[in-house]
């Protein structure tokens, strides 16, 4: 798989023309990990995403801004069909995962391939080398010996290693905010997803812990591809390489980073990159 | 560092009179009444405690706990082993379905069902502790011929416990924070796993609070046991039919009025027998939730006090 070249960039408006010639030519291309199309999601009665269409590349970061309630978590869920554990929910529209619908694929078997990581650290009441352990053990992966070695690769990935290594067995709640964060990173990591989805992963972290992860989020993006949804604009600036505007429920702009923060084709990410609302 | 002082005047920190006063009045009138009222408990349950605890003391002596009873006299060996009996009986048939009927309401209930179990379950507690008995004689002492017997006794006060359990399992999984089942299900866990080896762990203090305070309720019982257990002078020969089984609180309740003081010692001290292990499993209880303990870095989510 080779990188995202210019042609098969989105440069067009949702529902747009171009838009819709893009796209199907992004489908085509094997470069794309994730291809979402036509996307509409309600919470019982009430829809909160209107017809988001949308391609994330093979090994590339991509970012999802827009202000608070627009529908990103909720499209992020999606991606891994983590929805369905919310009563209530429906989801029209199809999610290509290499080519295939994730609806038709078993579930456990999306959930391994595509990790999360979430908004509030969320590490199991248990040790640090059982919570990294965790999704290796119930996917039954590997024996005792490889487990050890998975657990501690996974916390080198996760830059937690140096930091834990004397006490690894002690409870995770013993560690602090943003090394529980790089804690349940290395988590996800361990089972060796293709894609790491991360729903606002540092906006409970000071800059320190958050440009750690940062750090850490550019180098997994060699093996990895990432979605990361973020409330911080710079941040989206600094570690992606794509960028999707959110606003009420709707995807108004998807494009390369610096064309979306220098030269965004359409007024509502204008005035929302320049701080005019949201 | 580097910025000016703030200036505070002075009559911002006077207190406001007039206003200031009428709400110290009340401050004193609220902490006057919580005084009474905490007084008025405390003195109730010091009396009982010292009252039972003085005169179970005084009837205390070695040949109680190495002695069945005899007649009015002789020792409580048969009603203290009777009682631990028919409570670990009655706990080790009402916990498997408490428990599961507590982690189904929390976890998997998407229908109809749960309102109507937490209709029974809430029915079953304000059934009167007698009718329970009388249900149990007719049914199985009479009908299935199990005579008076462990069994009987046993079904009885899991019957008792059972909401209790099936309750408080359930209040204790709801308090576990959606974030963790989520971490869970987004590795690929299924439903069952992220029950059983998220959730319930992480509730395991509070399931256990409702499954000893289960077992505190059925070392007290009184009614229940008298229609199914039936009394027995003698020390349980290990049959779980048709044969009669002596408990402590038979004792309190039989020979309180018996006109012979040996029988009013034997009382005193089955008194102080049952208020001792009810005790101990509420100090069990208060260690299990004490956030001191241990159990509380279980539970993280939870503020600690600094």
């Amino acid at each position: 798989m080779g990188n995202l070249t210019e042609s098969n960039v989105i440069t067009g408006v949702p529902g747009s023309e171009r838009f819709v010639q893009d796209f199907e030519k992004g489908v085509l291309q094997s470069t794309l990990k994730i291809s979402v199309s036509q996307l509409n999601f309600y919470y019982g009665p009430r829809q909160v995403l209107f017809d988001v269409s949308l391609n994330i590349a093979d090994r590339k970061i991509t970012a999802l801004i827009g202000p608070s309630g627009c529908g990103k978590s909720t499209f992020l869920r999606t991606l891994n069909r983590l929805h369905e554990t919310i009563h209530g929910t429906r989801m029209e529209g199809e999610v290509l995962l290499d080519g295939q619908n994730i609806l038709e694929l078993d579930v456990v078997r999306v959930r391994r391939r595509v990790g999360m990581v979430f908004q509030k650290s969320n590490p199991f009441p248990k040790s640090i080398f059982e919570n990294v352990a965790y999704g290796l053990k119930i996917n039954k992966m590997g024996g005792r010996g490889l487990i050890q070695e998975i657990v501690e690769k996974s916390l080198h990935r996760a830059a937690l290693w140096e930091e834990v290594k004397d006490h690894i067995h002690k409870s995770a709640y013993s560690l602090s905010g943003g090394q529980q964060q790089r804690l349940c990173i290395a988590r996800a990591l361990a089972v060796d997803p293709e894609v790491l989805l991360l729903d606002e992963p540092c906006s409970a972290l000071d800059p320190i812990a958050t440009a750690k992860i940062e750090d850490l989020l550019m180098d997994l993006a060699s093996t990895c591809t990432i979605v990361i949804v973020t409330h911080n604009m710079q941040q989206a600036a600094r570690v992606a390489d794509h960028t999707g505007f959110f606003l009420l429920g709707k995807l108004i702009e998807f494009n390369k980073t610096d064309i979306i923060f220098k030269n965004p084709a359409r007024k509502e990410t204008e005035d929302y990159i320049t701080g005019r609302f949201g | 560092m580097g910025l000016p002082a703030i200036e505070i005047p002075e009559t911002a920190l006077r207190p406001v009179s007039g206003r200031g006063l009428q709400r110290r009045l009340f401050d004193y009138l609220g902490w006057g009444l919580c005084t009474l009222a905490f007084l008025l408990l405390g003195s109730a349950m010091t009396w009982i405690l010292v009252v039972v605890f003085l005169r179970g003391i005084n009837a205390l002596n070695f040949s109680v706990i190495t002695h069945v009873t005899e007649g009015t006299g002789g020792g409580l060996l048969n009603a203290i082993e009777g009682t631990l009996v028919l409570a670990l009986g009655g706990i080790m048939l009402a916990a498997p379905p408490g428990l599961a009927a507590g982690i189904y309401l929390a976890e998997f209930d998407r229908g109809r069902l749960a309102p109507t179990i937490r209709f029974l379950a809430d029915v079953l507690v304000g059934v009167p502790s007698i009718v329970i008995g009388y249900f149990g004689y007719v049914t199985m002492v009479v009908a299935l011929g199990w005579k008076f017997s462990v069994a009987a006794g046993s079904v009885a006060l899991a019957i008792i416990s059972l909401p209790y359990i099936c309750r408080t399992t359930e209040m204790a999984l709801r308090q576990v924070p959606r974030a963790l089942r989520e971490a869970a299900y987004a590795l690929g866990a299924s439903d069952g796993r992220v029950t059983l080896g998220i959730c319930v762990p992480a509730a395991l203090p509070g399931i256990l609070t409702g499954v000893l305070l289960a077992l505190a309720i059925s070392v007290g019982e009184t009614a229940p046991l008298l229609y199914t257990a039936g009394w027995s002078s003698y020390l349980w020969t290990g049959h779980f039919t048709n044969e009669p089984v002596g408990y402590l609180t038979y004792v309190i309740w039989a020979f309180i009025t018996e006109p012979f003081e040996s029988a009013h010692a034997l009382a005193y001290a089955a008194a102080f027998f049952v208020t001792l292990f009810v005790l101990v499993i509420s100090i069990l209880t208060r260690m299990v939730l004490d956030e001191n303990a241990g159990w509380r870095r279980l539970r993280p989510w939870e503020k600690r006090k600094p």
